[in-house]
C-alpha cells in the first residue's frame, strides 16, 4: 500500500468516536477524526452552564418560532432547550425524509462530542441473557459475541469513564466497575421499602451512571447543579469533551477537524480495501480526500449507514459490504412508556442539590423463560424520579394578592413519582433507513429517509409496562396515579436509541459486520457505533457501544501490526 | 468592558474565592459570559406598549404579585416580561387577544387604570376572573402545556406575571430560594415557611415531550 496521510481515520467525535481516537492513538497510531459539527471547547463553551432563568432568552420557555422553523425534530428531546439549541442540529439545513405514516425521530448533535455532550449518561451491563435473546427466541440473527467475551471491555471502559452504582449481583443487570453510590431521596427510601414488602421479586437500586461520586482520573466529583446536558466544565459527567478527546490530545496524535461532513469512502480496485474519505467543509464548501490504513465510522447509526450507502461502486452497488442486504434495515430503538404516581408521604422531607439521577427497577419479566402471564417476549427496565411540584403545578388557579402569591411559595405536599419504561424493541426488517431517490442535502448528498413502526410485540410490552406501573405505585402505596398503555406510544427514535442498521453476525448473508465490528467484505473499515446492534436489549446502550469500540480497536491494531494491512 | 461588567465580574470571581469550591467552579470563561449577561429583561428597549397600556400592566401585574415582606411583581421587572413576551414571544392570536383583552381593561378604567385606586383595580381584575370562569385555563392539571393558546386575557395575563416573577432574579432569590450546589442530600427537614427553589428552567420544557 503506498504511503497514506493518517495510519487510521475516525469519523465522528461522539462516545464511540472519541473512543476510538483515544484507543488509536494511544496505540501510536496516527490518527485524523473528522468532525460534521462546529468546534467547541470544554468548559468555555458551554453557554447554559449554570445560566439562572432570568439570563435566558424569554425565562426559558421554547423560541416556538425558531423551533418549528430551524429544530422541528430536535426540539421534542427532552434535553433541547434555550439552554443547549447550540449542540443541536439545525433540521432545516440538515434534513432527512421523515415519513408521515411511518415516523421516526432522528436526534442528533453539530458540535465536537456530539451526543456525548447530551446523553442520559445512565450506563447498564448487558447480560447474558440479552446476547441470547435472538438464538433463544428466534427474532433476529444470533449475535456473534458473548457476555464473556465482553465482559473485560465493560471493565476497561468503566475505569476510565467513572460508573456511580451499587453493586447488586443480580444476573439480569451485571455489576460494573462501580465509584460510590449516589443517595437517596427520603421518598424514595419509602417507596422501595413498601415494594421490597409486597413485590419482593422487584429489585430496586440507585440509578448507575457515568456521573463521579468522587475524584477520578483527574475529573472532579459531581457537584449536583443538576443539567448537565448544558455541558459540565468540571468534567464531572463523561464526554468525549471531557474524557476521551483530551486522552487523544494527550498523546500528541490526534488531528481534529470540525466542519467536516463525509460524502463517502473510496475502496481499491479489489473493492476489500478502503483507501480514503472523502470531505466537504461544511462552512466553506471546499472538498477533500484523506487517506488512511484503517477506516473507523463512528458517526451515528443513522449517519454511518447514510454514508456506507452512498459509497456504491461497481463492487459494492447497494452500498459498502451489503451484500446481505441488512445495511439500512433492522433500524431498533427503545419504546419509552412514562406512567405517574402522586405520593403524599415524607411531604416535611426536602433536598438539597439536583441529583441527576433516578432510581432503576432493572428488567423482572420473562426473565427465566417466558412468565406465564405475558404475551411478549423480552422485557423492559424502569427509570423512576421523584418530583416535588411547586407553584408550577398550581398557578392557574382564581386569585390575586397576597393570598396568591403564598400559595406559590412552599412546595406542594405531594411527591410526582414518574416512572419510565424502557422496553426492549425487535429487529425488523421494515423498520429502516434508505437513501432517497431524489432529494439531496446543501452538499448534494443524497438524504435518508426513514421507515418505522413498533411491532406487536412493542404493542405488547407497552401495555404490560403499564399493568406492571400501577401495581408498583399500589406497592408503594401512590394515593392516586395515572398509566399509559399503546393508545400513547412514542414516535420511534425518541428514546435517542437508535441502533441496528449495520448489525454484526458471524454469516456474512445475513449481517454487515463480523463479531469485531469489521465489515465482512471490506477488512480495514470498522463501525462501532449503535449501527453495529444485532438486537437491542432494554437497557440504555451507550456503554456497549464503548466496550465493542474498545475491542475493535485492539483487534483492529493487532490485524495492523501483524501486517494485514501492509 | 464595561464598568458594570467589571463590576459583576469581580463579584462572581469574589464569590468564586470565598464560597465555591474551585473543584466545581466553572471556567473563567464561561464565569465571564455569564456576568456579562444582562437578565433578559434588560437586554433592549421596550417599544410595543403605549404609556398608559404600560402603567396599566404595570399596576395589574402588582396586584396580582403584590410586594408583601417579600418583593413584588413591580420590584422584579414583571412588566418589562410582559411587554417583550407579548411582542416577542406571542404568536399573532395571543398577541391580538392579549391587546384586546388590554383594550377593555383601559376602556373599563376610562382609559387609565393604574390610576384607579387598588381596590378598583382589583375589583376589575377580579370581574375579568368571573367573566373567564370556566375557561380550561382553570382546569386541574393544565399545567404542563408550553402555552395555553386559548387562554382569555386575564388567563394571559396572569401566567405571564407569575413566570415574569418566580424565573426572575427578584423572585427566584428573594422570594423562592436558590437550591444550593455542592453536594446531594434527599432528606433534608422542611421548615414551616421554607420556599420551594427557584427553577432552572420552567417544569412545562420536561413536561412538554413526557405528557405529565
Amino acid at each position: 500500500m503506498s504511503a497514506t496521510q493518517f495510519d487510521a481515520i475516525v469519523v465522528g467525535s461522539g462516545i464511540s468516536g472519541g473512543w476510538a481516537a483515544k484507543e488509536l492513538t494511544e496505540k501510536g497510531l496516527k490518527v485524523l477524526v473528522l468532525e460534521r459539527g462546529k468546534d467547541i471547547k470544554h468548559g468555555q463553551d458551554y453557554r447554559g452552564e449554570h445560566a439562572p432563568s432570568w439570563k435566558i432568552p424569554f425565562h426559558g420557555m421554547p423560541d416556538r418560532e425558531q423551533n418549528e422553523r430551524d429544530y422541528f425534530v430536535q426540539s421534542s428531546s427532552y434535553a433541547f432547550s434555550e439552554a443547549t439549541r447550540q449542540y443541536w442540529n439545525n433540521d432545516r439545513l440538515n434534513p432527512y425524509v421523515r415519513s408521515e405514516e411511518k415516523p421516526f425521530d432522528w436526534f442528533r448533535s453539530d458540535v465536537v462530542g456530539g451526543r456525548s455532550l447530551l446523553w442520559g449518561r445512565q450506563v447498564y451491563r448487558w447480560s447474558e441473557q440479552d446476547f441470547n435473546a435472538n438464538a433463544t427466541d428466534g427474532h433476529g440473527i444470533p449475535w456473534p459475541v458473548s457476555y464473556e467475551e465482553i465482559a473485560p471491555w465493560y471493565s476497561y471502559v468503566e475505569k476510565f469513564i467513572g460508573v456511580s452504582g451499587q453493586a447488586e449481583n443480580l444476573p439480569q443487570l451485571p455489576d460494573s466497575e462501580f465509584l460510590p453510590p449516589m443517595d437517596y431521596y427520603e421518598i424514595e427510601k419509602t417507596a422501595k421499602a413498601r415494594i421490597n414488602k409486597k413485590m419482593p421479586h422487584i429489585p430496586m437500586t440507585i440509578g448507575r451512571v457515568a456521573i463521579l461520586t468522587e475524584e477520578h482520573n483527574g475529573r472532579a466529583p459531581c457537584h449536583y447543579c443538576g443539567p448537565c446536558q448544558r455541558g459540565c466544565s468540571t468534567g464531572s459527567y463523561f464526554s468525549s469533551q471531557s474524557s476521551t478527546l483530551p486522552a487523544a490530545q494527550a498523546t500528541g496524535n490526534l488531528t481534529l477537524m470540525p466542519d467536516q461532513v463525509v460524502e463517502r469512502l473510496d475502496h481499491d480496485a479489489s473493492g476489500t480495501r478502503i483507501t480514503a474519505v472523502r470531505t466537504i467543509n461544511t462552512q466553506t464548501g471546499e472538498r477533500s480526500i484523506f487517506s488512511a490504513k484503517l477506516f473507523f465510522l463512528c458517526a451515528s447509526t443513522l449517519g454511518s449507514t447514510q454514508i456506507m450507502l452512498n459509497s456504491t461502486s461497481e463492487q459494492h452497488p447497494n452500498g459498502l459490504s451489503n451484500r446481505s442486504g441488512a445495511l439500512g434495515k433492522y433500524l431498533m430503538d427503545h419504546l419509552q412508556m412514562i406512567h405517574l404516581g402522586i405520593m403524599v408521604d415524607d411531604v416535611n422531607s426536602y433536598y438539597e442539590g439536583n441529583r441527576p439521577n433516578g432510581l432503576y427497577i432493572p428488567r423482572f419479566r420473562n426473565l427465566t423463560g417466558q412468565d406465564e402471564d405475558a404475551d411478549f417476549v423480552r422485557g423492559f427496565g424502569i427509570q423512576a424520579i421523584p418530583m416535588r411540584g411547586d407553584w408550577q403545578t398550581t398557578f392557574n388557579s382564581k386569585g390575586f394578592g397576597a393570598d396568591y402569591k403564598a400559595s406559590l411559595k412552599k412546595p406542594n405536599p405531594m411527591w410526582i413519582w414518574a416512572l419510565s419504561a424502557f422496553s426492549e424493541c425487535l429487529p425488523q426488517a421494515q423498520n429502516q433507513a434508505y437513501l432517497h431517490a431524489s432529494k439531496v442535502d446543501r452538499f448534494g448528498i443524497p438524504q435518508l429517509a426513514t421507515e418505522f413502526e413498533w411491532g406487536a410485540n412493542e404493542r405488547a410490552l407497552a401495555n404490560d409496562t403499564g399493568k406492571q406501573a400501577a401495581e408498583l405505585f399500589r406497592a408503594a402505596g401512590a394515593v392516586y396515579y395515572i398509566t399509559n398503555d399503546e393508545s400513547n406510544m412514542e414516535t420511534g427514535g425518541g428514546a435517542i436509541h437508535e441502533m441496528g442498521t449495520a448489525r454484526m453476525g458471524d454469516d456474512p448473508t445475513q449481517s454487515v459486520l463480523n463479531k469485531y465490528n469489521q465489515a465482512h467484505e471490506i477488512d480495514n473499515l470498522f463501525v462501532t457505533d449503535g449501527s453495529f446492534m444485532t438486537s437491542a436489549s432494554c437497557v440504555n446502550p451507550s456503554l456497549t457501544y464503548m466496550a465493542f469500540t474498545a475491542r475493535a480497536c485492539d483487534y483492529a491494531v493487532k490485524q495492523l501490526q501483524a501486517g494485514h494491512y501492509g | 468592558m464595561n464598568r458594570r461588567e467589571f463590576l459583576q465580574c469581580a463579584a462572581v470571581f469574589a464569590a468564586g474565592a470565598s464560597s465555591i469550591p474551585t473543584s466545581w467552579a466553572l471556567s473563567n470563561e464561561q464565569s465571564r459570559f455569564l456576568a456579562g449577561q444582562t437578565n433578559y429583561i434588560d437586554r433592549k428597549p421596550l417599544t410595543y406598549f403605549n404609556a398608559a397600556q404600560r402603567a396599566a400592566v404595570t399596576a395589574a401585574a402588582e396586584q396580582v404579585i403584590p410586594a408583601t415582606d417579600t418583593p413584588g411583581a413591580t420590584d422584579a421587572g414583571v412588566a418589562r416580561f410582559i411587554e417583550l413576551m407579548v411582542a416577542d414571544w406571542f404568536n399573532d392570536a395571543e398577541r391580538a387577544m392579549f391587546d384586546a383583552g388590554l383594550a377593555d381593561l383601559l376602556a373599563r378604567a376610562n382609559g387609565d387604570f393604574a390610576a384607579l385606586s387598588g381596590k378598583q383595580q382589583l375589583q376589575l381584575l377580579e370581574q375579568l376572573e368571573a367573566e373567564a370562569g370556566d375557561a380550561q385555563w382553570y382546569n386541574l392539571g393544565n399545567v404542563t402545556r408550553v402555552w395555553d393558546s386559548e387562554a382569555p386575557f386575564i388567563c394571559q395575563f396572569k401566567e405571564l406575571t407569575v413566570l415574569g416573577f418566580m424565573l426572575s432574579e427578584v423572585g427566584g432569590t428573594q422570594f423562592l430560594r436558590e437550591n444550593p450546589m455542592g453536594s446531594f442530600n434527599g432528606s433534608l427537614a422542611l421548615a414551616e415557611d421554607d420556599s420551594a427553589y427557584a427553577a432552572e428552567l420552567p417544569m412545562r420544557m420536561l413536561s412538554a415531550e413526557t405528557g405529565l
